[in-house]
């Protein structure tokens, strides 16, 4: 569906800048002044308990190798970038991730997607993300920093057996080596 | 033609032309296997008169045998070919093999050769299932026992090993027999089966009978039958028994003993000693029995009717105990029978004593109750015989603890005393649950399914309790696949000449000379209302102010008249033919002032316990289930003297429990997680499963309701009480198709108020005020004549045609059916298109009604999406619109959707509209609790629970602070400070709803947590949806009454709104749909048109079934139920087939298929046409 050609021109369209600016924005605001407007409440002025939520997570969020922010004006949909992790085949690749936070976050969990396409049994071709916690595994208790952090664990480390792309996950099992050498050459491909 | 003549020849032929005769046998054998049914069936007949013409000459036999009569037969009737043949094919075919096996032992060897046991088993189970096939039973079980005869007389001494299997074939279906001798309803197919058991057992070495006691478990049979009324039957059994003791006296002495056949004939003697007294004392008062003799014709030249001698039962039960003393001599008491039986009164002894106390902390007693309690459950239970169990008392035992018995003997005025014996029953039940679900260690059954079996197979003993009334009227053979929704009333219905007289000593009432024509289905109150004003002298209030009696014997204002009148004169008898004088003549029935006030005590004890039920905080308890458990009795006045009664209660109470058992264990689990027993908010999970529902179901009561319905007069109002009884209070113990069956021929009762009533109106009181389940006056009778009502509707504004639809004919008695403006197509079709139609648009995104319309965003249309079902969305009780939605429109299509809903389910209509579990909970008037929300919304329910759990433990701590020494830590959620959830008071989703004014600025903190949880579980099940359901049922309510729906539950009311969900087997395709003009199953197009239908995907194939039934879903009952059925015709093309279209008959199912070349032309054609058709009624 989409690939690295979503993003042509930056590669960092926000990268730590952007998520600086967020969280000023919402700590100085506290809610009502806000320059994020909170979605789906036409005219109400407070912020919804979702709303009020997200922004507490995006002050909070202080992931050193992880950003994320919202992208726009829209305060429940998020843009994120992962960094590759070192002495991964995925080493050196800048991987964009799409969040969407429903109406009735926490309750539910954020959608999260990989725009930037990426070789990983876990991650298909139009960016779904199989992870437990995305799912049955929800709960109010987890952030979306939590999320980026399993999600950076498991580009690390692939889970083969719960796989949402058979044949990787088949190749990761039988070739590693194979396995890494594509998954390298994609990310030199999309991810840079 | 030629074969009629020689139907003919072998019809005037004698014995001496036998012989020639029987040179004609093979070729009519090669006739057999013709494709044609005629040819076949008066192939079968000729050869079926040959057989029975050559009877007892073994030597024709032979040659018959020869001739591979036997081999053609047997493969018509193999590999399910049986229930493909025609209704006079198959009694053909077993005539003329019982015939031949009659007579010749070879032929009997030959037939088990051909595996006839597995067949007959087959077809047995299949005819005992479809309720409809008595008569084909009957047949089986003669052809049985004439398979049975050579065996006997050989077999005995000479047993060959060959003839030893035959006999080990047997075995398996003596058990069936035996299965459907208990369940059947029909007392003369149980004597036929006890008479075949009755040969077996006289021919069966005492080897073979021990075998058979093993796995069929003849002793416990016995019993069963001899509990029953019928002296038949009893006598029949009498013999079996006496015979079953001659061959092995001191094994079958045991199993009697521990089964309870001596006990029982213990009582029939004791009984036919009264008998006999009393006999003497009245003998002209003896009214002539309905006996069996004269539907066996047993002895149709005998006009006294029975063959059994008054004395003869006892004689034989006198022989019976004599034997059994004599054994007594020389054994001295079987002790382990003494044995568990002693343990199984203990244990619900103990049980009792427990639940007499007062709940104690004594964990000591707790302990040593439920480990004997495992003990009886996992150890004892499945070696208990029915007998025992039932003797023993253990149903009420068992209610009484779980139900904690204590509380009402002593009266409890206190509330607090209430509050603390509710929580020590739930605590019970909790625990019994638990023991219960789990499976123990080895087997694979769970305790409860083996003690339902057993309270099912000790209900099955009170035979007598559930009498079927049947009258010699109207038509005894009703189709029994399809019942007409709305009863047709062709004839005047019946009535019954009543004279009401004034009692003797009657002195406050005046006397009525009357006589009134009464309705069968009027009770005395309706009579009452009539009557009163006619005899009183004062004008006092009340509800039961006249009590009838007839000869002396006080009527029960709970049956009807007509009942109480036809079981009074049938005293005695178990099921009851009515014969045709009954209703000429006219009854004398007395009335006199009813003086006794029966308020109840137990209703003062009612209110007390619903006052306490609104205030307990825990929803659990307000069920209606559990008032019934409370009360420790079942609703409505019934006999409590019945000996099924307290099995009825045992089993209610059970079947609630395992309806509840996940609310139950996870109620146990948050406890547990309060008090620290468990760590984790990860762990409160659920690891016991209920047992199926069909468990629960008695196929005896099923059967005796079935036979019940076939009755012409049953929609009239010849409804047994315990019809009505059973329906209402223990529905499951009936089959889903046997419950649909009784809605569809009662539903009308419940709308059509006064078509029901006597024409001339004034006999029988007006049922709009006398029933509570009235609601809705009906259109003129005078229009009754016609049945359908057309109605057309616009498709590009269905909804408000839809609307407009059923404020105008919503509530009418007639079925509706659809014509859509501007398009040709009428009947059927459109009439499903419609409502599914209907159904899509009330799913669409922007109107508000569903949970998930949130989420949309802003401008995008299509379907509120929901993978766990459709469940409403609350809308505050504040504003009235939200996002441009007004409440008002939404509580408007609710009202829609009820009236659509009503329609389709006495229409016999589908709709598409996926709707939660939790909605049809709703329907089906059942309390939400906090336990349903992870149904239709997992995360939120997940969530909700843990928060529950949370402030459980909060508050646990806080009534014991000294025992940890920091609180705070335990209470967090799963390690965050619920603070720093950034949670306020509004509702999840939908930031408009606040819970409480000024919610959106209260944040949720462990300290208010419990009213968060609170007003979220009220939001979502009760206050926010409150005026949608109200709307949906009010809507029901005016087509008919929404009580009526809860003999269902929610699985069946989805699967009677919403059809089959997957019943495209593709095992059933062919046998469900039929090929014709210039098809058969074997033609190549055919074959391709099979495979691609096999081929489809579930979206393929619902809208195929859109296009070719204008419904995407099937009825209830899948493709074989579809009626007209299925078919498919070839399309009569000229020039190039392959550019040819398919088309279609929706109203008829017809599909006419072009001959196309290949299959994969065939295929996208096929799909063009499904993607074309779909819409608009233009290809037809």
């Amino acid at each position: 569906m989409s690939s690295s050609s979503s993003f042509p021109g930056s590669r960092f369209p926000f990268a730590a800048g952007g998520a600086g600016a967020g969280a000023s924005g919402g700590g100085g605001g506290g809610g009502s002044g806000s320059s994020v407007r909170p979605w789906g409440s036409s005219g109400g002025t407070s912020v919804s308990s979702s709303g009020k939520r997200i922004q507490k997570e995006l002050l909070d969020l202080n992931a050193s190798d992880c950003s994320a922010g919202p992208k726009g004006d829209n305060l429940y949909h998020w843009l994120s970038t992962i960094i590759g992790p070192q002495g991964s085949p995925y080493e050196g690749g800048i991987f964009f991730l799409d969040v969407v936070f429903p109406l009735d976050y926490p309750f539910k969990p954020p959608m999260v997607t990989f725009k930037t396409r990426i070789y990983h049994c876990n991650v298909d071709s139009t960016g779904a993300v199989s992870l437990e916690i995305l799912k049955d595994g929800w709960s109010p208790a987890l952030t979306i920093s939590k999320v980026l952090l399993a999600i950076k664990a498991i580009i690390t480390n692939p889970d083969p057996y719960n796989p949402l792309v058979e044949s990787i996950a088949r190749l990761y099992l039988t070739d590693r080596a194979k396995h890494d050498e594509i998954a390298a050459e994609w990310t030199l491909r999309f991810a840079r | 033609v030629a074969l009629k003549i020689v139907a003919e020849l072998v019809q005037e032929c004698d014995d001496a032309d036998v012989p020639k005769a029987m040179e004609a046998a093979p070729a009519l054998c090669n006739l057999l296997q013709s494709a044609d049914n005629t040819i076949l069936e008066s192939a079968l007949s000729c050869l079926g008169m040959l057989a029975a013409d050559a009877h007892g000459k073994a030597e024709h036999m032979d040659r018959l045998c020869e001739s591979k009569v036997i081999d053609t037969a047997m493969g018509l009737l193999d590999k399910d070919g049986w229930k493909t043949l025609g209704d006079d094919t198959l009694p053909g075919i077993l005539g003329l093999l019982k015939h031949i096996a009659s007579a010749s032992e070879k032929a009997v060897n030959s037939l088990f050769d051909l595996g006839v046991c597995d067949l007959l088993k087959q077809m047995i189970t299949y005819y005992s299932r479809s309720h409809s096939g008595s008569d084909k039973l009957e047949m089986l079980v003669e052809f049985i026992y004439q398979l049975m005869r050579p065996l006997g007389t050989s077999g005995q001494e000479n047993a060959t090993t060959e003839q030893n299997a035959h006999v080990d074939q047997l075995a398996s279906i003596v058990t069936l027999i035996t299965q459907v001798a208990k369940c059947g309803a029909l007392s003369s197919v149980c004597y036929r089966c006890i008479v075949v058991i009755g040969n077996i057992v006289e021919l069966s070495t005492p080897t073979f009978l021990v075998e058979l006691q093993k796995t069929a478990n003849l002793s416990s049979f016995l019993t069963c039958l001899l509990a029953r009324k019928n002296r038949h039957i009893v006598f029949q059994t009498l013999e079996v028994s006496k015979t079953l003791l001659k061959k092995h006296h001191q094994f079958f002495f045991e199993s009697f003993t521990k089964e309870g056949v001596k006990h029982v004939i213990e009582t029939i003697q004791a009984q036919e000693k009264n008998r006999n007294s009393s006999q003497k004392l009245k003998r002209n008062n003896n009214t002539q029995e309905w006996c069996l003799c004269f539907e066996l014709d047993l002895d149709s030249s005998s006009t006294d009717g029975c063959k059994i001698e008054n004395n003869a039962i006892l004689n034989l039960a006198e022989e019976i105990k004599k034997s059994f003393v004599v054994v007594k001599e020389n054994n001295k008491s079987p002790h382990r029978f003494g044995c568990v039986l002693k343990f199984v009164k203990d244990f619900f002894v103990r049980l009792n004593r427990h639940a007499l106390t007062v709940p104690t902390q004594d964990l000591d007693l707790c302990k040593e109750l439920s480990d004997i309690s495992r003990k009886f459950l996992s150890d004892e239970l499945p070696s208990t015989s029915t007998f025992t169990f039932a003797k023993s008392g253990s149903a009420k035992y068992l209610v009484d603890y779980l139900s904690n018995g204590a509380y009402l003997k002593s009266n409890l005025n206190n509330c607090q005393d209430l509050a603390q014996q509710l929580k020590e029953v739930q605590h019970r039940l909790q625990k019994f649950t638990h023991l219960a679900l789990k499976v123990s260690n080895g087997s694979s059954v769970k305790p409860l399914e083996i003690l339902v079996d057993k309270l099912l197979d000790a209900l099955h003993m009170s035979y007598d309790s559930f009498p079927v009334i049947l009258s010699d009227h109207g038509q005894r053979t009703r189709e029994s696949t399809m019942i007409p929704l709305r009863h047709s009333r062709t004839q005047e219905s019946e009535l019954l000449d009543i004279k009401f007289v004034k009692a003797r000593r009657e002195k406050e009432l005046r006397s009525y000379g009357g006589v009134l024509p009464v309705s069968l289905s009027s009770k005395p109150g309706e009579i009452e209302a009539v009557l009163w004003p006619e005899v009183s002298k004062g004008n006092a209030q009340g509800s039961s102010r006249l009590m009838f009696s007839y000869k002396g014997t006080k009527l029960q204002p709970s049956t009807t008249i007509f009942e109480s009148l036809v079981r009074l004169m049938n005293a005695g008898q178990s099921d009851i033919m009515i014969d045709s004088s009954f209703w000429d003549e006219e009854y004398r029935i007395s009335y006199n002032r009813n003086k006794s006030e029966n308020i109840s005590s137990s209703s003062s004890c009612n209110t007390q316990l619903f006052a306490m039920q609104e205030k307990h905080e825990q929803s659990l308890v307000k069920d209606p289930f559990f008032c019934t458990l409370f009360l420790g009795k079942l609703p409505g006045d019934v006999d409590e003297s019945d000996p099924s009664y307290n099995l009825l209660l045992t089993l209610k109470v059970l079947e609630g429990l395992n309806h509840f058992s996940y609310q139950l264990s996870m109620d146990q689990q948050v406890c547990k997680f309060a008090e620290g027993h468990l760590r984790s908010l990860d762990d409160l999970e659920v690891t016991i499963s209920p047992i199926p529902q069909h468990q629960f179901m008695s196929s005896l009561l099923t059967n005796k309701l079935e036979m019940q319905m076939q009755e012409g007069l049953f929609e009239d109002g010849l409804v047994p009480s315990w019809c009505v009884y059973l329906v209402e209070t223990c529905p499951f113990l009936l089959s889903f198709s046997a419950r649909w069956k009784y809605f569809c021929l009662t539903v009308h009762r419940s709308f059509m108020g006064d078509e029901a009533s006597a024409p001339d109106g004034s006999s029988t009181p007006d049922e709009a005020s006398a029933s509570p389940d009235e609601e809705e006056e009906s259109d003129a009778p005078s229009e009754a004549s016609k049945k359908m009502k057309k109605h057309k509707v616009t498709r590009d504004n269905i909804l408000e045609s839809a609307a407009s639809m059923m404020t105008k004919h919503g509530s009418s008695t007639k079925t509706i059916e659809v014509v859509f403006e501007g398009e040709v197509g009428t009947g059927r079709g459109p009439t499903f298109e419609f409502y599914s139609t209907v159904g899509h648009e009330l799913q669409k995104l922007g109107i508000g009604m569903w949970r998930g319309d949130n989420a949309r965003k802003a401008g995008e249309t299509g379907f509120v999406r929901s993978s766990f079902g459709l469940f409403p969305q609350p809308w505050s009780s504040v504003g009235t619109s939200t996002r441009g939605i007004e409440l008002s429109d939404v509580v408007k299509k609710f009202k829609l959707l009820g009236h659509v809903v009503a329609r389709a389910l006495l229409d016999g209509r589908i709709l598409d509209i996926p709707l939660s579990k939790a909605f049809y909970k709703i329907m089906l008037c059942q309390e939400l609790d906090i336990y349903d929300i992870p149904s239709f919304d997992p995360e939120l329910g997940k969530t909700v629970l843990e928060f529950q759990a949370l402030v459980k433990r909060k508050k646990f701590l806080e009534t014991s602070s000294e025992k940890t020494p920091n609180p705070n830590t335990d209470l967090s959620y799963k390690n965050v400070r619920l603070e720093d959830l950034c949670l306020d008071f509004t509702l999840p989703g939908n930031p408009e709803y606040e819970l409480v004014p000024g919610g959106s600025d209260k944040i949720v903190t462990l300290d208010n947590l419990e009213e968060y949880v609170n007003l979220i579980v009220d939001a979502t099940l009760k206050g926010g949806i409150a005026k949608q359901v109200e709307a949906f049922k009010s809507a029901v309510n005016e087509v008919f009454a929404l009580q009526t729906l809860r003999m269902f539950n929610e699985e069946e009311m989805e699967r009677i709104l919403c059809g089959e969900q997957d019943s495209w087997a593709s095992s059933k395709l062919e046998d469900h749909i039929e090929f014709e003009h210039g098809y058969d199953a074997s033609s190549p197009p055919i074959k391709n048109f099979l495979e691609i239908l096999r081929e489809f995907e579930r979206e393929d194939q619902r809208a195929f079934l859109q296009f070719t039934t204008g419904a995407p879903q099937l009825p209830l009952g899948g493709l074989a139920s579809l009626d007209p059925k299925l078919t498919v015709v070839r399309k009569q093309c000229d020039g190039n087939v392959d550019n040819e279209l398919p088309s279609v008959n929706t109203c008829r199912h017809f599909i006419k298929l072009p001959p196309y070349s290949s299959k994969e032309i065939m295929k996208t054609k096929l799909k063009y046409a499904l993607a074309e058709g779909l819409g608009s009624f233009h290809l037809s």
